[in-house]
């Protein structure tokens, strides 16, 4: 018996060994850059003054604890790719754009365009269609390679060929690049062209945006997507990304080589993923975490504001709420039935009671700040006013005793736990006017979706956006052209990218954004869009109900920048670009 | 190691093993018995798969349209579509699916980087294994020995305390708990981490061999990173094993019981030897029959309470991925990893079984 037993725990350990060997991940190289940049520089390159990164190698055991000046930023927002031809989401792109830069950038904290990699914002062509800039000299990746416009047109380029497919599935050079551009070119060592299919207003702006960053060949070569590189990943920003646990943690260092004007603070950043916004709340509670930033839902913030040592700040921008009513199917192709959802709507009570006041009552489509923002629906409609409700209603013959009867749908799980709470106010509120009864449809995120905005089969749903790129262009022409967004007052037509608008003024609507879009003076797009916004919401084309500002929690010893805009944000402001380099730490 | 032959090594070397003892050391009917578990283990497999094949394209939803949300345009969205095959008849799915499952490929996820699901497995399985191991432990030695120490106190205080416990823990939901011992010991007392599974800084320290960073931290002599991932392991470990010990408790202490009353142990009692030598030393070794028994039905259980107390811990792994998936539609993700938690169990099962047969020689198959 005493031999069956050694030989059961001699059989268990040799199992136990052998799954843990297999258990083994394939290779995860996590050495560091050494002083010797992995391409050599040219010959007569000056050798850098700084001193690259020579932290102790991953593989020696440390002896004492790491002494890094180290920040740590606790996100729940998943990262879904590193690849500037393929990433979409929010970290994403906060990833790239603290590794790496393009021509142009939005100045920290504003909505203002300022040079980064070109020497000036450039200069554009008589007709509109050609962008001519001028790299600055010096520029290197964290490995030191020095960056000309070959190369930088070359890693462009990528954008324009492998666009969405099987290996860049997020598709992002499919929404902003493959449309407007034509071609990317280098006609010499310093200067970059482009060449615009149609004339874009908003071009510069998607110029600072994550898919025009300049990202390495040797990562992330011409041909393929390359989502999830090996690290080091370099880029020519301020930081290199030296270690990448994937869904745990992500390492930041400084590019040694950077002589831009946002120079790191610290040591090292790692960006920690949190499994849920609660554990992440008692993170940063317990010291874990030094910062806690998105995302939180805005009622996890009242508790938190009362902690001592934690800072809560919340962020002049982020991501709007608002009412899809499908103009294509009754009762919500009748006029006078969303002006009267429009007029009986009260979005304080809503801010007020569901959300503790921490988010803000929009009356527009394009939140404050942005061009041709306006207050318009508090304007026309006033809300709430019950009285107007009533008479839109009653002109449509619905009364107390003929009640207008309305399905609203949303998603309880997608926009936050509080999405129900808030769905029961506007059912409340409107049933208040007496002569609407609602019936609430709850159903989850992908069904809904698909029926709301794919097949527009609900007369009524509720809808979240944040922008792609921080223009009024990207919060109005979603919901105007046909492109999938839950466009209603558009549907549609072949032959068209414009759809086929439901009426002269849906057809109004779509032409003075048309010429928005084309516009390159920004001060006419502000009145063009201004009167977009007016007859949006004369046709009630969807009904904004709330700005839900982004919060960002961090502890009393880290400080923003105070030669920037919000540095009680840590710098991050309505563009919601985060600069890590922006970020000091007393240790 | 490459991640197929991880799929491959966790689910053949307990089989083969088993298969190379039996033939070895075994009986001709627990031979039998054994080959017959492991041919049926096959089919079990199958029917699993195919329901949860079936399941996931019966219930509304799309991947691609839920990844990409109001954002996808039509066009972009059949695109997509076609590329990962859903546009297929569901037939030719099912069939790719089979062969993928059978040659332990498992394909690639539908959603995100549409990264092969056997590299995601083998990234977030040894963190479910690094917890749910010591989770695991602790509740034996709890349900075990509290069990015990009841029924030797049968009807004493001592007996009706774990009585109670084992009912209030067994009942408490893990997530409660997890919270409740998040603010306790890390909130108010600042002595243990709260979430994930090493510190941030000293993690950029640790070199990823296995990826269960205990033994990492081990093989590389790194023991700054040992010290802090025994810390981060400590909460999650207690919360799911506490509640995991309630049915150990009581289940051993009926067993012990029933064994204390049992002629030999009156005999051994008449012949003087002390009461605690009666209960841990001859008692309860026979009482834990059964309980090696339940020891296979609990891993279905605790990798269910994996799930939560992952999520509540920050914790990378299976239970988290899978809950995951299951939102966004990733039917190969989920297919997948139920099909590999099915085996498991299987596995298991069996183990439990063999071990069986050698702990009471009576067992016979």
């Amino acid at each position: 018996m005493k031999h069956n037993r050694w030989f059961q725990i001699f059989a268990l350990v040799v199992l136990a060994s052998m799954i843990l060997v297999a258990c083994a991940p394939q290779a995860t190289p996590t050495t560091p850059p050494t002083a010797e940049p992995t391409v050599a520089a040219p010959p007569t390159e000056v050798p850098p003054t700084e001193v690259p990164p020579t932290e102790v190698p991953a593989t020696e055991a440390p002896t004492a604890e790491p002494t890094k000046n180290t920040v740590i930023i606790g996100v729940t927002d998943k990262l879904a790719s590193l690849d500037p031809a393929d990433a979409y989401a929010i970290m994403d792109w906060e990833s790239i754009k603290n590794i790496s830069e393009g021509l142009l950038r939005w100045k920290p904290g504003t909505l203002d365009l300022e040079p980064a990699l070109a020497t000036d914002m450039g200069t554009i062509s008589e007709d509109g269609l050609t962008y001519t800039f001028t790299l600055k000299d010096g520029i290197k990746f964290a490995d030191g390679t020095p960056l000309d416009a070959t190369m930088y047109a070359a890693q462009l380029n990528r954008l324009l060929t492998i666009g969405p497919g099987a290996t860049c599935p997020n598709g992002v050079a499919g929404a902003l690049v493959t449309p407007y551009v034509q071609s990317i070119t280098a006609p010499d060592a310093k200067t970059i062209v482009f060449t615009l299919k149609n004339k874009i207003g908003y071009f510069v702006q998607l110029l600072a945006t994550a898919p025009y960053v300049v990202s390495d060949p040797k990562t992330f070569p011409a041909d393929t997507c390359v989502l999830f590189p090996e690290a080091p990943i370099y880029g020519v920003g301020p930081w290199y990304i030296s270690q990448f646990t994937k869904d745990e943690q992500i390492v930041f260092e400084p590019n040694p080589y950077y002589t831009g004007d946002l120079k790191p603070q610290v040591d090292q950043i790692i960006r920690r993923d949190y499994a849920d916004a609660q554990t992440m709340a008692l993170a940063v509670q317990n010291g874990e975490i030094d910062v806690a930033w998105r995302q939180f839902s805005p009622d996890q913030i009242n508790p938190l504001k009362a902690i001592e040592g934690l800072n809560v700040a919340t962020v002049p921008g982020g991501s709007i709420r608002f009412l899809i009513l499908n103009h294509t199917m009754a009762p919500t192709d009748d006029p006078n039935v969303v002006k009267a959802i429009a007029s009986a709507i009260d979005r304080n009570e809503i801010a007020d009671t569901v959300y503790g006041g921490n988010v803000e009552p929009l009356y527009s489509m394009i939140p404050s700040g942005f061009l041709g923002a306006d207050d318009v629906f508090d304007t026309m409609y006033a809300a709430p006013n019950l009285d107007a409700a009533k008479q839109f209603l009653a002109a449509s013959g619905y009364t107390e005793t003929n009640p207008l009867k309305l399905e609203m749908w949303y998603p309880p799980e997608h926009y936050g736990p509080s999405t129900a709470a808030w769905m029961e106010l506007i059912k409340k509120q409107l049933e208040a006017t007496g002569a609407i009864q609602v019936t609430l449809q709850a159903q989850e995120w992908s069904t809904y979706v698909t029926a709301l905005t794919g097949g527009q089969a609900y007369a009524a749903g509720v809808l979240g956006w944040f922008f792609d790129y921080p223009d009024s262009s990207n919060y109005l022409d979603p919901f105007v052209y046909n492109g999938g967004e839950g466009t209603n007052v558009s549907p549609a037509a072949e032959g068209t990218d414009y759809g086929n608008p439901i009426n002269d003024k849906a057809k109004q609507l779509v032409d003075l954004l048309a010429q928005a879009d084309s516009e390159t003076d920004q001060g006419k797009r502000a009145d063009l869009y201004k009167q977009a916004a007016d007859i949006y919401a004369d046709l009630v084309a969807s009904v904004p109900i709330f700005f839900n500002a982004e919060h960002i929690i961090y502890r009393t010893n880290i400080t923003g920048t105070s030669t920037f805009a919000y540095p009680e944000t840590l710098n991050v402001g309505p563009n919601i670009e985060f600069y890590y380099s922006l970020i000091n730490k007393t240790p | 190691m490459s991640p197929i032959g991880f799929i491959a090594l966790l689910i053949g070397v307990p089989a083969l093993f088993l298969l190379g003892y039996v033939f070895i050391r075994g009986s001709t009917g627990l031979r039998r018995y054994i080959l017959t578990r492991i041919v049926l283990t096959l089919p079990m497999v199958l029917i699993l798969g195919s329901l949860v094949f079936l399941i996931m394209r019966v219930v509304p939803g799309d991947p691609v349209r839920s990844a990409l949300g109001p954002k996808g345009t039509p066009e972009m969205i059949q695109q997509i579509r076609t590329q990962l095959g859903l546009n297929d008849p569901m037939y030719v799915q099912y069939g790719r699916y089979l062969v993928q499952l059978f040659t332990l490929h498992f394909g690639n996820s539908l959603v995100g980087a549409h990264r092969p699901i056997a590299d995601e497995m083998s990234e977030r399985f040894p963190a479910t294994l690094e917890l749910i191991i010591p989770a695991s432990i602790l509740a034996l030695v709890i349900g075990i020995f509290g069990g015990a120490h009841a029924a030797a106190h049968r009807k004493g205080v001592a007996d009706y305390g774990w009585r109670i416990y084992a009912v209030i823990i067994y009942s408490l939901p893990i997530f409660w708990l997890g919270l409740m011992l998040q603010l306790l010991f890390g909130v108010k007392l600042h002595i243990l981490p709260i979430s994930g599974r090493i510190d941030p800084v000293i993690g950029t320290t640790l070199t990823h061999i296995t990826n269960i960073y205990t033994i990492d931290s081990i093989i590389t002599g790194n023991w700054l990173a040992l010290k802090s991932v025994l810390q981060h392991l400590v909460l999650p470990t207690i919360t799911l094993g506490l509640i995991l010990s309630g049915i150990f408790v009581r289940l051993t202490r009926i067993n012990v019981i029933e064994t204390l009353s049992m002629d030999y142990i009156s005999a051994a009692r008449a012949r003087g030897i002390r009461e605690r030598v009666l209960v841990y030393g001859h008692a309860l070794k026979n009482a834990l029959i059964p309980i090696i028994t339940l020891i296979g039905l609990q891993i279905a259980i605790l990798l269910a309470g994996a799930v939560l107390t992952e999520t509540v811990f920050s914790w990378p792994g299976m239970g988290s991925y899978l809950v995951e998936r299951i939102s966004q539609r990733d039917y190969t993700a989920v297919q997948s990893t139920i099909a590999v938690f099915a085996l498991l169990v299987a596995m298991i099962s069996l183990a439990v079984d063999v071990i069986y047969s050698l702990v009471d020689p009576r067992v016979r198959y």
